[in-house]
């Protein structure tokens, strides 16, 4: 069924879909982005340590990590759909 | 051959045997398919996993695991909060371009990215212009990739540099000129698994040498305490931030050598995969050899100009901390990332001569070409390219790490906006594309030559700035891409 819906798809929904899915990503940059200031810059002045790790530098490299992982679990997971990307390799 | 440690060079001939091993098994399972597709993109039969291991294997190259933690290692966490930007080049390029690329290409047969520009555009001699810039550059950045690996055999081993360069850099010639793409995507896979074991493996050993995490800690917290602040008392100053976030996140989404990737999956659910295990992979390798560069302080406890620069501390690191029978197993991690690197280059390379050029010269001139003389001819390619990067690095250019720089700079410069702007916009046209991809890469190489920058900003922010510039001109004045194109584009 599935299968059916991707492939009954127009090109012109598909290419409008994933135009769709570009903009999602690159408002995923710029989310990241805006993390990736605060969790690093945007602490520096915290005395707070983890690990004899300061926050920014926890924060700013395996927090910027997990939420690039949360982002594209979301991206793949949620928002980009199935489409049948058409020729005969397309299983 | 100068004498040197036996047991570090065993595991890594039986590394590169495996690797030929696969290219021949390649070669022998695809007999009989479309030689073109099947050589150049593998015949879009990649698999989420493959897919993401190639395009972070080809993207993390042997300076990502040897001259990038000795940075770390001079400059601490601000080193790593930098680098870690990097976890956006693998969702991003496949995320813009994943899937639009793959329905164009499977649209107009296109195999490789000069034949999307070239249908985009409808230009011959922008086709050809980008081909050229893929050649030029692709030769400088796998120059920097055979001498880093073998500087790093040689000061690991204690074997030649010659001897280094032949071991490897013959061997990744050899299986990419045998396998082709998907021979390139399996070994890719080995070398990306072989990278993460080396670094667990380095990480486990050093924090062993150095007295273990806590040891280490303290002391650095007392005697290097630039290491824990972003600006790292002024070695990390803002611009490398900038420049970095354009050079090796943003603007890397538009390599060749990445964007190619797009077009070689099989299906939407190995694109997802992709994304997901790509993202995993490249910031755990980022994050993971960063922070082995800072732990080496517990191991060495000079400064970096003791040990002869940031270049020799991972691989001094690994003499020190390793024992004598893991130091090959060790080697093998980086040496993998400069290999997945080369072989990755070394096919898109080739294609752009063969394909975009010869097969397309054969074709509009209607030259019949056979099966066979395509074979011979892309495999002579691929060696003959593979040879005189060999030979160049032979007698290794100095400055090597800027060279690297230098080409990923000039292709984001010649590629970025012609793919982007090419890809998402109707008014993008020939004209544009022309001046932007020309202009905007010789603007880039003069700024180099002449070490011309602004706010001491790296040359790329120069390129990509006057790259866009007379894009939107030439798009603004030029004629209009004509219906029949912007349909398939922009169905």
């Amino acid at each position: 069924m599935k299968k059916n819906k991707r492939a009954s798809m127009s090109d012109a929904q598909k290419f409008s879909l994933v135009r769709r899915e570009a903009i999602y990503t690159g408002l995923a940059l710029c989310g990241l982005i805006i993390f990736w200031l605060i969790a690093g810059f945007g602490t520096a002045s915290s005395d707070v340590k983890i690990f004899h790790l300061p926050l920014w530098a926890v924060l700013g490299s395996i927090g910027v990590w997990l939420v690039a992982i949360l982002i594209s679990a979301i991206l793949s997971k949620v928002l980009f759909k199935d489409v049948d990307l058409g020729g005969d390799d397309d299983d | 051959m100068t004498e040197g440690n036996l047991s570090a060079l065993v595991p890594l001939i039986f590394f590169m045997a495996v690797m030929v091993g696969i290219s021949i098994f390649v070669r022998h399972k695809q007999a009989g398919k479309n030689f073109v597709s099947n050589y150049f993109i593998g015949n879009r039969e990649l698999g989420g996993f493959v897919l993401a291991m190639t395009t972070v294997a080809t993207y993390s190259s042997v300076s990502s695991f040897v001259g990038g933690p000795g940075m770390a290692f001079q400059v601490g966490f601000g080193w790593i909060y930098m680098a870690v930007v990097q976890v956006t080049a693998i969702f991003l390029v496949l995320g813009i371009f994943g899937k639009r690329v793959a329905l164009l290409a499977r649209k107009l047969n296109a195999v490789t990215v000069v034949d999307i520009i070239r249908a985009r555009f409808q230009s011959d001699f922008l086709a050809a212009i980008a081909a050229f810039v893929i050649v030029l550059f692709f030769c400088g950045t796998m120059t920097a990739q055979f001498v880093g690996g073998a500087k790093l055999f040689a000061a690991v081993t204690g074997y030649s540099y010659e001897a280094g360069l032949i071991l490897f850099g013959l061997t990744v010639v050899i299986y990419t000129s045998i396998g082709g793409f998907r021979a390139v995507a399996l070994t890719d896979t080995c070398c990306a698994i072989m990278m993460m074991i080396g670094i667990v493996l380095l990480l486990k050993y050093v924090l062993q040498a150095g007295g273990g995490y806590e040891n280490i800690m303290t002391t650095l917290e007392t005697k290097n305490p630039e290491l824990f602040e972003p600006f790292s008392f002024g070695n990390m100053p803002w611009t490398i931030y900038f420049t970095q976030w354009l050079l090796v996140g943003i603007c890397t989404i538009a390599l060749p050598q990445s964007v190619v990737r797009g077009i070689s999956y099989k299906n939407a659910q190995g694109l997802h995969q992709a994304m997901l295990i790509g993202t995993v992979v490249v910031g755990f390798m980022n994050i993971g050899i960063n922070f082995t560069g800072i732990l080496a302080h517990g191991v060495l406890p000079g400064t970096a100009a003791d040990y002869g620069g940031v270049d020799n501390i991972i691989p001094t690191a690994i003499v020190m901390a390793m024992p004598i029978e893991l130091v090959g197993l060790a080697i093998i991690g980086p040496l993998s990332a400069s290999i997945s690197t080369i072989s990755g280059l070394l096919i898109v390379a080739s294609s752009a001569i063969i394909k975009d050029v010869y097969l397309h010269w054969a074709n509009k001139n209607n030259h019949v070409v056979t099966a066979a003389r395509i074979r011979f001819l892309s495999m002579a390619a691929t060696a003959i390219i593979g040879a005189a990067v060999f030979v160049i690095a032979l007698t290794p250019p100095s400055l090597i790490w800027l060279i690297n720089m230098f080409a990923f700079g000039g292709l984001e410069t010649a590629f970025f906006w012609t793919l982007l702007l090419g890809l998402f916009w109707k008014r993008a046209n020939k004209l544009g594309a022309l001046l932007s991809m020309t202009g905007g890469t010789i603007i880039y190489c003069a700024t180099q030559a002449a070490g011309f920058k602004i706010f001491n900003l790296h040359q790329i922010t120069i390129g990509i700035t006057c790259s866009l510039i007379l894009f939107l001109i030439g798009s603004y004045l030029g004629k209009r891409s004509d219906d029949e194109t912007l349909k398939i584009f922009f169905p």
